[in-house]
């Protein structure tokens, strides 16, 4: 009995001492990932004459919100998130739209070339968009060409939305097709003998049972393509056509850039990203994990 | 049975697909056709404004309207960042670019006219007339086609920039750092204060061009050193290793992180009064003021200074900049009408009336407001009679950033090495595709 006792005490010394470890451990990480973010947040706040005349890690003189103010002022702020949500909510309805379609077509029917497809799919985004970046011009070019307007896809928000579909649809097709595998063939047996067509099959039965994913996708999705600054700048001439990435742009000059400016401008191009994560942290942390469970 | 299912669930896809396509294509012709159409049937012209903010745009907004309100023509502009317009510069004019645009002379202007990008504006730059100096004329004339592709406006100096007051705290005299030894001896004094003797920050590679551009220039003359950028001469010449031999005098006296920080932390070098000089183009100025008044008249700017007495201080690094016009605009003569009128009196003004600070080439161009470090400004770019566009703009752009700029730094991080590393450039030079 007392022996159960010492050794319980001892199991229980063992496990606060790892609890410790973790916890410290924990927090050096925590720490060393916040570090940017809070260190951004200071430079933020200080006047950019301060920094330069005293030193980066100088103690602050002044502390104001003026860069903040500076910045929704130079940005155009207000053209710049449209431009993004002009983007991005087409993007990301039609990324799922046809990534539910293909995998619902490789999950649910078996065709020989099913695995080829996926494969294919998966293939397409271990390819760096850069390599991509020269053909895809010229082939925008010519497609406006060939209908007698160079401008219907270069230097045009459809080109951009073309674009992030094309390539964010294998990553939602290859997530989509593994959690619509967690889904029982049984029901989807009921549903033929029941009189469903493929469309109806797809759109009535198992668009509702992929709620959780969608959510979870659309999430991380917007979040990718609100942040996305290469497709914008290469395949846009028009710099008012650009989305919130391009207005940090405006705040970099040819050889002096305000960096205090820059951080506030950051701040604010973050933020949405930032609110919506915390609006639906839950359907995000389930993107993360989705299909981890599969059956 | 379920097979022909497959069949049809197929072809569902299909079509679900084309119409999905062709919904997007159809509304993108729509929405670029109006936009076309309208920049067709007016000729209005596109102007591009290369940074600034918004005094930039404001600059643009009064030379674009008074443009508008004497020849009725209205001017649609646009600002974008510098450097994502100078990177995919090829892909912009090759697109749907904007008519005009303030752009580089030298190589990347040169390069870009005779790719067919660049409109030809020599007609323009003969219709300024003798507004423009001929010497600024004769910089923005390709040498291989005789052509102009780029119509002159500003430039500024590069220089040797420090603070009166600690030149005068070691006992010399600001006004009279003339010679090489005075530089020695400056940065010696300031050393043995134990500040950072000459301020270096190459982490960008191209920081370092200016030091070997004036020290080759003044070992070599201006001749050489526009041969040797262009394949004319060797990196392996005596001549070049001797400007080398001058360049690691320099290495001890600079700050040992020159890999960690940019030009703007040099800067702030000078700024904090931690160095004692520093080569850079002179454009920083306002950064002086906004710290005080009495930082600002503390800057001063001189010519660098003589080593070779045969050249005496006769080149100065001044980049040129001024209006291009696009090839493949929708209005070039539009364009070409528009970069004429920046680069004419008034343009000038009423640029200079929204806030500009550049220098301008003109004759036409006013500089009776200057104040004592803008008057010293003019002085050092009027001491010189031969004007190089830095290293990036003299040489090809395969060749400066991709080689010279990595050449520099290791030879600034190990100057024993020089020989292999002079070898080395001479080879990559010569391995570069001829065109």
């Amino acid at each position: 009995m007392s022996m159960g006792m010492v050794q319980d005490e001892k199991y229980r010394n063992n496990q606060k001492r790892k609890d410790g470890f973790i916890s410290l451990f924990i927090g050096i990480f925590a720490f060393v990932w916040i570090f940017p973010i809070l260190w951004t947040v200071f430079t933020s706040l200080r006047p950019y004459n301060d920094v330069i005349s005293y030193g980066i890690f100088s103690w602050p003189r002044h502390i104001n919100f003026n860069n903040y103010i500076n910045a929704v002022k130079e940005m155009h702020i207000g053209i710049y998130l449209t431009n993004s949500l002009i983007v991005t909510i087409p993007s990301v309805i039609l990324t799922l739209f046809f990534g539910s379609l293909i995998a619902f077509v490789v999950t649910r029917y078996q065709f020989k070339f099913n695995l080829w497809l996926l494969l294919l799919f998966t293939a397409g985004n271990m390819l760096p968009i850069v390599l991509t970046y020269i053909p895809v011009f010229w082939m925008f070019l010519w497609v406006g060409d060939l209908f007698g307007n160079r401008n219907m896809l270069y230097n045009n928000y459809a080109g951009l939305i073309l674009v992030h579909v094309g390539f964010q649809v294998g990553f939602a097709t290859f997530v989509l097709s593994s959690y619509m595998k967690t889904i029982p063939k049984e029901i989807s047996e009921s549903a033929k003998i029941d009189g469903a067509n493929v469309f109806r099959h797809y759109w009535n039965v198992i668009l509702p049972l992929l709620r959780p994913a969608l959510a979870a996708l659309s999430v991380l999705m917007s979040t990718w393509i609100y942040n996305e600054f290469f497709w914008a700048l290469v395949l846009m001439s028009d710099d008012s056509k650009r989305p919130i990435t391009s207005a940090l742009r405006r705040l970099q000059g040819q050889y002096v850039t305000d960096f205090n400016l820059l951080a506030a401008g950051a701040i604010i191009a973050a933020s949405p990203t930032v609110i919506l994560f915390f609006v639906l942290r839950k359907q995000f942390i389930a993107g993360l994990t989705l299909g981890s469970t599969k059956g | 049975m379920s097979e022909e299912k497959n069949v049809l669930s197929r072809r569902t896809v299909l079509k679900g697909a084309a119409i999905g396509g062709a919904g997007l294509a159809a509304g993108s012709a729509l929405s670029a056709g109006t936009a076309s159409s309208a920049s067709a049937a007016g000729a209005d012209i596109h102007w591009t404004t290369r940074g600034g903010g918004a005094t930039g745009d404001a600059i643009a907004k009064a030379v674009n309207d008074a443009f508008t309100a004497k020849t009725g023509t209205k001017v649609i502009a646009q600002q974008v960042n510098s450097d994502d317009f100078q990177n995919n510069f090829a892909q912009i004019m090759q697109g749907s670019p904007d008519d005009a645009f303030g752009w580089m002379a030298g190589w990347r202007s040169n390069h870009y006219g005779e790719a067919g990008l660049l409109a030809d504006v020599t007609a323009q730059n003969k219709a300024l007339g003798k507004s423009l100096p001929a010497s600024a004329v004769q910089a923005a004339t390709n040498p291989v086609d005789k052509k102009q592709y780029i119509i002159p406006t500003t430039y500024y100096p590069w220089g040797l920039h420090y603070r009166k007051s600690m030149v005068k705290k070691i006992g010399m005299n600001p006004e009279s750092i003339v010679h090489w030894d005075d530089l020695i001896k400056m940065m010696s004094l300031t050393k043995k204060n134990g500040l950072v003797a000459y301020a270096m920050g190459d982490k960008q590679g191209w920081e370092a061009m200016g030091t070997f551009d004036i020290l080759n220039a003044r070992v070599n003359g201006y001749k050489y050193h526009i041969d040797l950028l262009n394949g004319r001469a060797k990196w392996t010449d005596a001549k070049t290793k001797e400007t080398f031999k001058y360049f690691a005098q320099l290495i001890p006296f600079m700050n040992p992180n020159f890999m960690d920080i940019d030009w703007d932390g040099c800067r702030d070098l000078l700024l904090q009064k931690m160095c004692g000089a520093m080569m850079m183009g002179s454009w920083f100025a306002n950064d002086f003021k906004a710290k005080s008044q009495k930082d600002y008249d503390d800057l001063w700017v001189v010519p660098f200074p003589e080593i070779n007495k045969a050249h005496g201080i006769d080149t100065i690094d001044a980049p040129l900049d001024g209006i291009s016009v696009a090839a493949k605009g929708k209005n070039v003569e539009g364009g070409k009408a528009l970069a004429q009128f920046w680069g004419s009196k008034e343009g000038i003004n009423a640029a200079i009336g929204a806030g500009d600070t550049n220098i301008y080439v003109s004759k036409d161009f006013d500089t009776s407001g200057y104040d004592a470090f803008g008057k010293q400004k003019l002085a050092v770019l009027g001491s010189a009679k031969n004007i190089m566009f830095f290293a990036d703009r003299d040489s090809r752009g395969d060749f400066a950033g991709p080689i010279l700029g990595p050449a520099l730094q290791s030879f600034m991080k190990n100057p024993k090495n020089v020989n292999k590393i002079l070898e080395n450039t001479q080879a990559q030079w010569e391995a570069l595709p001829k065109n």
